[in-house]
């Protein structure tokens, strides 16, 4: 198990600069998600720590070990790609047994380590098989278990799950939690799915344009975003972010409401909106409204509230639940 | 399942259904064509040639004198024919054990797309563009052991003269040298085409396991690219088999007959000593020989590859 420290990290590539100057530190054990938009230089951030890119500039520390200048396979890392990387021309447990045959490995504990991936990951049965013979949720299953068995210090995840479709998507992520949770180790897991970072984390690292927005705890990222940025990435549906005036600061450049935190009455209310669209998606309804002098405001009621395209609402936004920014876009915080 | 491949259905309802969906009036518009070309251009002349070997014939007017197989015997029995069939065996041998090693090598080395890699790869493709003939000049001259390039070197390093077309124990290995020269740029590109479709993350995948180069290369590069490799050594032994204009003008077959190949030999005792008959012979031998190679290999190698 290591900590991952990150010192003073660039990144160019010929004159266009993807990160300009990174710190972080993942803590040891911890489950770190690298979120933000494509582009944003994380699957980079990534790739500099397992040692497939050199940084322009900065340290890379594992465990304590200064490892920028290290080969891959000498970091104490492991990692899944988003495409699996599986060997097509080798079986399963040829896959998983691929590291430890080339770094020599006696036989008899290759085939124990193998086995128990295998088990840990529910492959026993499809050991023989070759990859092309597998489901993709199966796939990914062989790519962790090619991971595992190097017992690394750190795992490295980059989009694992997205070649995935929604439902086997969810079930792996459960069952990467669960792994995170028997292995015990540092994981560091790239996407840009905000869904899959609130539910795997316990750090979000939101990037946007090779800089830092926000570090922290799910809920804290989630609770009180730093930036107007962070606020409308992290969330789903995305927070609303309304022009100082709709609610009479002209000192605040933005403000922010989640859509659960908009209270929706037929008769009184601060803005007066008509329903655009309506999403029922049985446990909550969507609604996109139009707000006169305000713009476009998304609500999110409970599944039982029947509304229909077009009608009148008053909406009311929670005033303990605003976010307020500046123009920079950098949370106030609100002496009132 | 297809409806046209299930055998419930009676004879009748599949020749229905095949003329109701299109696939007869497919068939009778697209294969005439190729049929009469493929007979005109290939098939006639194959059968003519096998009709004209059984024949002691110099190729003017009709063939009359009918021999049987005395033509195949006396090939068979020929010591020029069993020198041409053994170069070509080792052109065959040379193609594969040294001219495929060396286009893979610089195929890994050059795979990749940067602006330097494509001239190497540009340079190392010119000699394939050249014509077979004109290679074969050049290399004469290269070999002239007078005026040529091997002579500046036998004079630099104070040996006499060395004329390597016009040694019985050399010529061949010359030959063989201009053969590898003149195609490794064809193969090397074939497997830099597939190099190239080696997913990186596989790669990528086996540095951070601890592969080295060589262990990249042997265990992900090679294992992706066998099909193109498959294909590439089937190239090179029907283009062995049929080796031919880089010879002539190199040493034409000599010094002794001793450095023909079946086809210069066919030329050579068939065509310009109008034997037609007797060249006929060789052609089918080469024909039939040829033929069961493709065959072979592709029942043996390509169906590998594809599994």
């Amino acid at each position: 198990m290591a900590e991952v420290t990150l010192h003073n990290i660039s990144k160019s590539f010929g004159g266009l600069t993807v990160l300009p100057d990174l710190n972080l530190t993942v803590p040891d054990g911890s489950f770190t998600v690298l979120v933000g938009p494509s582009g944003c230089g994380k699957s980079t951030l990534l790739r500099i720590i397992s040692g497939l890119e050199m940084p322009s500039g900065g340290s890379v520390r594992i465990g304590g070990t200064d490892v920028t200048f290290e080969e891959p396979s000498k970091r104490g890392i492991s990692m899944v790609f988003q495409s699996y990387a599986l060997y097509p021309h080798m079986t399963v447990a040829q896959n998983i047994d691929f590291g430890l045959r080339l770094a020599k490995v006696p036989a008899a504990e290759r085939k124990a380590r193998v086995t128990e991936a295998a088990r840990i990951l529910a492959l026993e049965d499809y050991l023989d098989r070759k990859p092309s013979q597998l489901s993709g949720g199966q796939r990914q299953r062989v790519a962790i278990g090619r991971s595992i068995v190097r017992q690394p210090q750190v795992f490295l995840f980059d989009e694992p799950l997205s070649n995935l479709d929604a439902a086997l998507r969810t079930q792996m992520r459960v069952e990467l939690a669960q792994l995170h949770q028997s292995l015990d180790a540092t994981m560091i897991y790239v996407t840009h799915d905000q869904v899959e970072a609130m539910t795997l984390a316990d750090q979000i690292v939101v990037m946007k344009a090779g800089r830092i927005e926000q570090v922290g705890a799910p809920m804290d990222v989630y609770d009180r975003p730093q930036t107007a940025f962070v606020a409308g990435f992290i969330g789903s549906p995305r927070m609303n972010l309304l022009p100082g005036t709709a609610i009479g600061r002209a000192d605040v450049a933005q403000v922010g409401i989640r859509p659960e935190h908009i209270g929706v009455s037929s008769s009184v209310g601060t803005w007066a909106a008509r329903a655009q669209v309506v999403e029922t998606l049985g446990a909550d309804t969507v609604v996109y409204a139009k707000v006169d002098q305000v713009g476009d405001v998304t609500v999110r009621l409970p599944g039982n509230q029947r509304l229909k395209a077009g009608e009148t609402l008053f909406l009311t936004p929670e005033p303990q639940n605003l976010h307020l920014f500046d123009d920079a876009g950098l949370r106030m915080e609100d002496p009132s | 399942m297809t409806h046209a491949a299930d055998p419930r259905l009676s004879a009748r309802a599949r020749l229905r259904r095949a003329l109701s969906n299109g696939r007869v009036t497919a068939v009778l518009i697209l294969l005439p064509p190729a049929l009469i070309l493929f007979t005109l251009f290939v098939m006639l002349p194959l059968g003519e040639s096998a009709w004209f070997s059984f024949f002691n014939w110099n190729g003017y007017g009709a063939p009359e004198d009918f021999v049987g197989l005395d033509n195949y015997e006396r090939i068979l029995g020929h010591s020029v024919f069993h020198t041409a069939a053994g170069n070509t065996l080792k052109i065959v041998a040379i193609s594969l054990v040294v001219q495929m090693p060396l286009a893979l090598f610089l195929a890994l080395l050059i795979y990749r797309k940067t602006p330097t890699n494509a001239l190497f790869r540009l340079v190392f493709f010119l000699p394939y563009i050249l014509a077979e003939v004109a290679a074969g000049l050049i290399w004469s001259f290269v070999f002239d052991g007078n005026y040529g390039v091997t002579a500046s070197i036998a004079q630099g390093l104070g040996f006499e003269n060395v004329f390597i077309l016009s040694d019985p124990d050399w010529a061949f290995a010359a030959i063989m040298t201009v053969i590898v020269w003149k195609y490794f740029g064809f193969h090397m590109m074939i497997y830099i085409a597939a190099l190239q479709s080696v997913p990186e993350d596989q790669i990528e995948a086996a540095r951070i396991e601890g592969a080295r180069r060589t262990q990249v290369v042997r265990y992900v590069q090679i294992p992706h690219i066998r099909p193109a490799i498959a294909v590439s050594a089937f190239f090179a032994i029907i283009g062995a088999l049929q080796v031919f204009d880089v010879i002539i003008p190199l040493t034409n077959g000599g010094p002794s007959n001793q450095t023909h190949t079946i086809v210069t030999y066919l030329y050579t005792f068939g065509l310009t000593r109008l034997n037609i008959g007797f060249g006929s012979a060789v052609g089918v031998i080469l024909f039939v020989g040829a033929v069961t190679v493709a065959i072979f290999y592709q029942r043996i190698f390509m169906k590998r590859t594809e599994a």
